[in-house]
């Protein structure tokens, strides 16, 4: 287990190398000059700086020169300077991660054990009316987009009824945990509603397939009450297969973030993203991506040692 | 398969009947059919009527298809819903077919206990032998988890399951498939079962394995005195164990009758047509012989043979022969046997 977690480890050291790669080259063919960009917020930059600015900037240079120059520095720690916010990006995108991470952690949470019981209660009886109901809800949740969906929630919650703040980010220096609960309500109901429909198709399908295997047979010719043959026999395999679906859902959930983030007005990695890519933070932006490409190699190794958690029959080597 | 399993010299050698035991299980006029198409209903099992007397072995035999396993559910209590059952199971004085849910419950694993046909399918793959064993007994004896687990060692050595401590916390996949069927075994005697519910228990297994595994049953048979309804296509394996013999076509019964009975005079055309189709030691080169057609698609009109049979003639396809007594406990479904 310990070997395998390392060689992975490496395995994923290589991947964001390639990745470095990668998004250093597509940023670097986007459009846009990030000094133009500064002469256009600040008249009193003059022709001089600005050419002094485009040579520290390595405008003009070839890209995979660049590319060399920004690897070297990144081995020693330097991950860049932020044309944005005047700041190390390490240092902003720092705290934005965590924002991220406690909303979608957030959102998981809720999501495994509602799917669970709304996929398992659907596929007690396929095709009745409870299945029916459960199935509505989960093409709603699948259907509706996000902002959509956030927007509707804002007006009705926030503006209609004020019983929820519009706004996912408290206005407080050092909000309390009750506090940014209260502000975390809506995004991550949004979050929820997107995440939990296509999950509890996959349990419902899991559970109806695993309801039928021979082993279910056998534990109710034991004389199991039902409870105990869904709970300790069908579930426990009905979840294998989930594991696969929550790690490549992880990707589509950190997506799904960044829309309602930057709706909600939360400073976490969508809206510093979306923010860096709309005003050519070239650093910005790059280690932005690199953090969401990191935080999904983490969730496919953990998913693959949850695997042999749950599955005796995988051994990880 | 059937090249395979013992040849035709043990046939009916295994056990002798044991015509005065007290009545285990008496199934009357049972039927089981589910909805199709268009309303109409399919029959699986029709009118079946038969016993188990304590401690004795019935075996079913009949092609794929016959109901033989729709038969076996019925007993369990394990039909798929939406079956309809009509007829009656009386099982040690009481009437199953009166059973409620939780009377089921109680009944299945205690009172009689069943051994599938897969084993590599029909144990929970995530969780341990040795507590897929006890489970039965804390359902059932209300032992603690830690004694019934101590239990399900015993009962894994009583298989003769060898270094019964491991495999106790091995999981299925660990396990070979005729360890596994042992396992299942022990896991169906845990709680010493009136009756055991065999539907093709050696079927998946190898023909080395499938001969200890019926010299298990048997000997556990003995210790326990556990009646059991074992089916199988193979009359071959049946023949090794059974002291009466049920041969079913079509949802039917077409012949019942005493083990030695059934082999030495075998009176309907379709049983005949079974043993023929054994493979005989004396002739290793001839053909072997098949039965022509199969089991299934439109049922024929009258009997249901009728379009496979040699003898058929048009009374054969006009009515529906009943089961009746022949000769002494000889009982057969045919127009064309005096």
């Amino acid at each position: 287990m310990l070997r395998y977690t390392f060689f992975r480890l490496v395995q994923a050291a290589f991947v964001l190398l390639v990745m470095t790669f990668l998004l250093f080259m597509l940023i670097g063919m986007m459009p846009g000059d990030p000094v133009e960009n500064m002469l256009e917020g600040n008249p009193a930059l003059t022709p001089e700086l600005a050419r002094q600015m485009r040579e520290l900037y390595g405008v003009g240079v070839p890209l995979p020169v660049r590319y060399w120059h920004w690897l070297t520095a990144a081995f020693q720690g330097d991950f860049g300077f932020s044309s944005l916010y005047f700041r190390p990006v390490l240092e902003i995108l720092g705290p934005a991660l965590l924002q991220t991470l406690k909303l979608m952690v957030a959102t998981i949470v809720l999501s495994i054990p509602l799917s669970l019981l709304l996929g398992a209660i659907a596929a007690l009886r396929p095709g009745g009316w409870m299945d029916t109901a459960i199935s509505f809800f989960a093409f709603a949740s699948i259907s509706l987009p996000n902002f959509w969906l956030s927007l509707i929630l804002i007006i009705v919650f926030a503006v209609q009824f004020g019983w929820l703040p519009a706004s996912g980010t408290p206005l407080a220096d050092n909000p309390s945990l009750g506090l940014q609960i209260y502000h975390s309500i809506l995004p991550v109901t949004v979050l929820t509603m997107f995440f939990v429909g296509p999950l509890l198709r996959y349990v419902r399908a899991s559970m109806i397939e695993t309801m039928s295997s021979d082993y279910i047979r056998t534990a109710r010719a034991k004389g199991l009450s039902e409870t105990t043959v869904i709970v300790k026999h069908a579930l426990r395999n009905a979840l294998i297969p989930m594991v696969t679906v929550l790690a490549l859902g992880f990707g589509m959930l950190f997506s799904g973030a960044l829309v309602v983030e930057t709706i909600f007005g939360i400073l976490g990695m969508g809206k510093m993203i979306f923010d860096a890519i709309r005003y050519v933070d070239f650093n910005l932006a790059l280690i932005g991506l690199l953090l969401a490409t990191i935080v999904t190699l983490v969730s496919n190794l953990l998913a693959d040692l949850a695997y042999a958690w749950l599955d005796p029959r995988i051994t990880l080597k | 398969m059937s090249v395979a399993t013992p040849a035709l010299e043990v046939v009916g050698a295994g056990h002798v009947a044991q015509p005065d035991r007290p009545r285990l299980l008496r199934v009357s006029s049972l039927s089981v059919s589910f909805p199709g198409a268009e309303g109409r209903e399919s029959e699986v099992v029709s009118e079946l009527s038969y016993e188990i007397a304590q401690g004795e072995t019935l075996g079913v035999v009949g092609e794929s298809g016959c109901g033989k396993t729709m038969t076996s559910l019925a007993i369990m209590g394990l039909l798929p819903s939406g079956a309809k059952v009509s007829g009656s199971i009386e099982f040690d004085g009481k009437d199953l077919t009166a059973f409620s849910p939780r009377q089921w419950r109680n009944h299945r694993g205690r009172e009689v206990a069943m051994v599938f046909q897969e084993p590599m399918t029909a144990m929970n793959p995530v969780m341990k032998v040795g507590q897929q064993i006890a489970e039965v007994l804390v359902k059932h004896e209300r032992l603690s988890k830690r004694a019934a687990f101590g239990r399900a060692v015993e009962l894994l050595a009583s298989v003769h399951i060898p270094s019964p401590e491991r495999r106790a916390q091995d999981y299925p996949h660990q396990l070979s498939g005729g360890m596994r069927q042992r396992a299942m075994i022990a896991m169906a005697l845990a709680c010493r079962p009136k009756l055991l519910v065999a539907d093709e228990p050696t079927t998946a297994l190898d023909v080395t394995v499938q001969a200890q595994i019926l010299d298990l049953m048997l000997e556990l048979q003995d210790t326990y005195g556990t009646a059991i309804q074992f089916i199988s296509h193979n009359l071959a394996v049946v023949s090794e164990v059974a002291h009466q013999l049920m041969v079913m076509y079509s949802g039917r019964i077409v012949e019942y009758a005493p083990a030695e009975d059934l082999f030495a005079n075998p009176l309907h055309p379709y049983t005949q047509g079974l043993i023929r189709t054994l493979p005989d030691i004396a002739q290793p080169m001839a053909e072997l012989y098949t039965i022509p057609g199969s089991v299934g698609g439109k049922r024929p009109s009258g009997c249901r043979f009728s379009n496979r049979c040699p003898l058929a003639d048009a009374r054969c396809r006009e009515a529906e022969p009943a089961l009746r007594e022949v000769t002494l406990s000889h009982h057969v479904a045919c127009f064309k046997v005096n």
